[in-house]
């Protein structure tokens, strides 16, 4: 299924900013906020992961409904998630598009990838200090 | 022990109500503040790195701030085009150093401006901007807009501070009295407190702002009947609004900036203030999200003449946003060192971005353990502005306020570390 993705900020994800080690940062960022019809049309409950894959790359994150979403469009909380998939093209403006990529969704069983391993994937090294 | 009348360093509310109660070294309580305040002023000490940290092959180490501090000086010399970003969580004292640093050095400095609210500023340099302080708000508007910004999330105490919950001077009844317009893409909990909530279809912003000038300029024939999806009787209803009002402020969030069209949605709503100006007060006042990003665009721009962006390898302050930018500059692996201050590039940017940064050599500031951490090859632990160091930040009106220091854990400030590193800098190229 296509979708217009959307990403910003949520409380949770901003009380997450100091403890970004934290599972409750994960958790907070790692979410794929989806109207109801859509979860219906791909056949997922909440709770279950949906493939993400954009115009830079794909990621794995939970599915949550929310009917504030408006069909067709998917709102995922501003982090490391929703950037693994969005293009860093500007348009000559410095600003990549945050709020207007369009993404294909699928289910999928695979985990959700920590932090530190999508910060591995892009070519870091994990810090492993008294958070984890 | 009771400090009161304390600052909250999160957002640009710059909320200077708190009472924080310390035990010691630790924060114990927080009164006044919205549940981010009060997560960051709670965790803030918790989570510190204890000391500088370098990698060292495919581990990381300890180190001495004099060594992180003599990496950092030596990567940023030996560069070609150095790149020194973030900015927005550290006081204007660092600000104004790290100005001088990349003069010296004739790299790049950018802050996170660029992407948050970097578009707002390339819209009101084109058309001006029509703004007011967030007290003039506060006593005085009846009608509130919020525009692609959703402040129960994002600025939880905005709405009780400034507008639909403040009590107003000029207001009998504030809450009674004012209205309040949402626009967004969608519903919110923001939204279901509306008067009006207008549910606008993803990038449909620019051609509902310009109906609802057409509508205001007495055009409303050339109106269609629905327009990005809003009816043409709920922007008939809403342009009605908006000139019944006394005193309107349009605030707008990033929904205008990263949205299609980005700096010429601003540039629209803006000219939308201007023809309610016509008829009735009016003001515009972007939703600044980190707590000293407008300073950063305030210390930029005395220094150098420009907000953010600005390149200094011409041997002149030169800036030129979508060329200058950070994401930019790393996307097209530009650039040969990072300093990364006060920001977490790491949890904000485009994979592309990281993939480069990850590859080059730089360094963090950052009192935390952060998304950028793992991309970097040193990390400096500093003091949390507003909790153990004092400085100047700015309201998002613009107001500057000085932001208070109540604990003492022994960090270096920003402001020293980037002076001391500063000075490595000059003794090199300026002896």
């Amino acid at each position: 299924m296509k979708a217009r993705f959307n990403t910003g900020r949520t409380s949770a994800q901003g009380q997450g900013l100091e403890a970004k080690a934290r599972p409750e940062y994960m958790a907070a960022t790692s979410i794929c906020m989806m109207n109801p019809v859509d979860l219906m049309d791909l056949e997922l409950e909440e709770g279950e992961r949906v493939l993400v894959r954009g115009p830079a790359g794909e990621v794995v994150l939970t599915a949550v409904q929310n009917e504030g979403v408006p069909q067709g469009t998917v709102y995922v909380p501003m982090g490391p998630y929703a950037n693994a998939v969005i293009d860093a093209g500007t348009h000559a403006t410095g600003m990549p598009d945050y709020k207007s990529c369009t993404v294909d969704l699928e289910p999928t069983d695979d985990e959700v990838k920590r932090p530190a391993e999508l910060m591995e994937a892009v070519g870091g090294l994990a810090y492993l200090g008294d958070e984890e | 022990m009771i400090h009161e009348d304390m600052i909250c360093p999160f957002c640009g509310c710059l909320c200077d109500d708190l009472v924080i109660e310390t035990e010691g070294s630790e924060v114990v309580r927080v009164d006044n503040a919205c549940t981010l305040g009060s997560h960051k002023l709670m965790n803030a000490g918790k989570h510190r790195l204890k000391a500088p940290i370098m990698r060292d092959g495919g581990a990381w180490r300890d180190a001495s701030y004099e060594e992180a501090m003599e990496y950092t000086a030596g990567i940023l010399l030996d560069a070609d085009r150095p790149l020194l970003y973030g900015w927005s969580s550290t006081q204007g004292e660092a600000q104004g150093a790290g100005v001088s640093m990349a003069e010296l050095l004739g790299g790049v400095i950018d802050s996170t401006t660029s992407v948050c609210h970097g578009p707002s500023i390339l819209a009101i340099q084109e058309v001006g901007h029509p703004g007011c302080t967030l007290g003039q708000v506060k006593n005085r508007a009846d009608l509130i807009v919020y525009w692609g910004c959703n402040p129960t999330e994002a600025h939880p105490r905005h709405m009780s501070r400034y507008t639909t919950y403040a009590d107003g001077y000029f207001l009998e009844n504030a809450f009674r009295d004012r209205k309040l317009i949402i626009v967004d893409v969608r519903k919110t909990e923001t939204g279901s407190i509306a008067d009006e909530f207008m549910q606008v279809k993803p990038g449909g912003d620019y051609a509902v702002l310009s109906a609802l000038r057409a509508i205001v300029r007495g055009r409303e024939d050339v109106v269609p009947p629905t327009v990005a999806g809003v009816t043409k009787e709920q922007l008939l209803r809403v342009a009605a609004l908006c000139k019944e009002a006394k005193f309107g402020a349009l605030f707008f969030g990033v929904g205008l900036t990263m949205s299609p069209g980005k700096y010429k949605n601003v540039r629209n709503a803006i000219e939308l203030v201007d023809d309610l100006n016509r008829y009735t007060k009016w003001t515009l006042t972007p939703l600044r999200g980190h707590y000293n990003v407008y300073g950063s665009n305030e210390v930029f721009t005395w220094m150098t003449g420009y907000p953010y962006a600005v390149d200094f390898s011409r041997q002149i302050a030169f800036y030129n946003p979508g060329e200058t930018t950070a994401v930019d500059i790393l996307a097209r692996q530009e650039c040969d060192a990072a300093l990364i201050v006060a920001s977490d590039p790491g949890a904000h940017f485009p994979k592309k971005c990281l993939e480069h940064l990850a590859s080059i050599p730089s360094v963090l500031i950052d009192p935390m353990h952060t998304m950028t951490t793992p991309l970097v090859r040193c990390q400096i632990p500093v003091a949390v502005t507003g909790m153990d160091a004092s400085g100047t930040a700015y309201r998002m009106d613009g107001v500057p306020i000085h932001v208070k220091k109540f604990l003492d854990l022994g960090y270096p400030t920003d402001t020293e570390i980037i002076t001391k590193i500063f000075e490595k800098v000059t003794e090199v190229r300026h002896p």
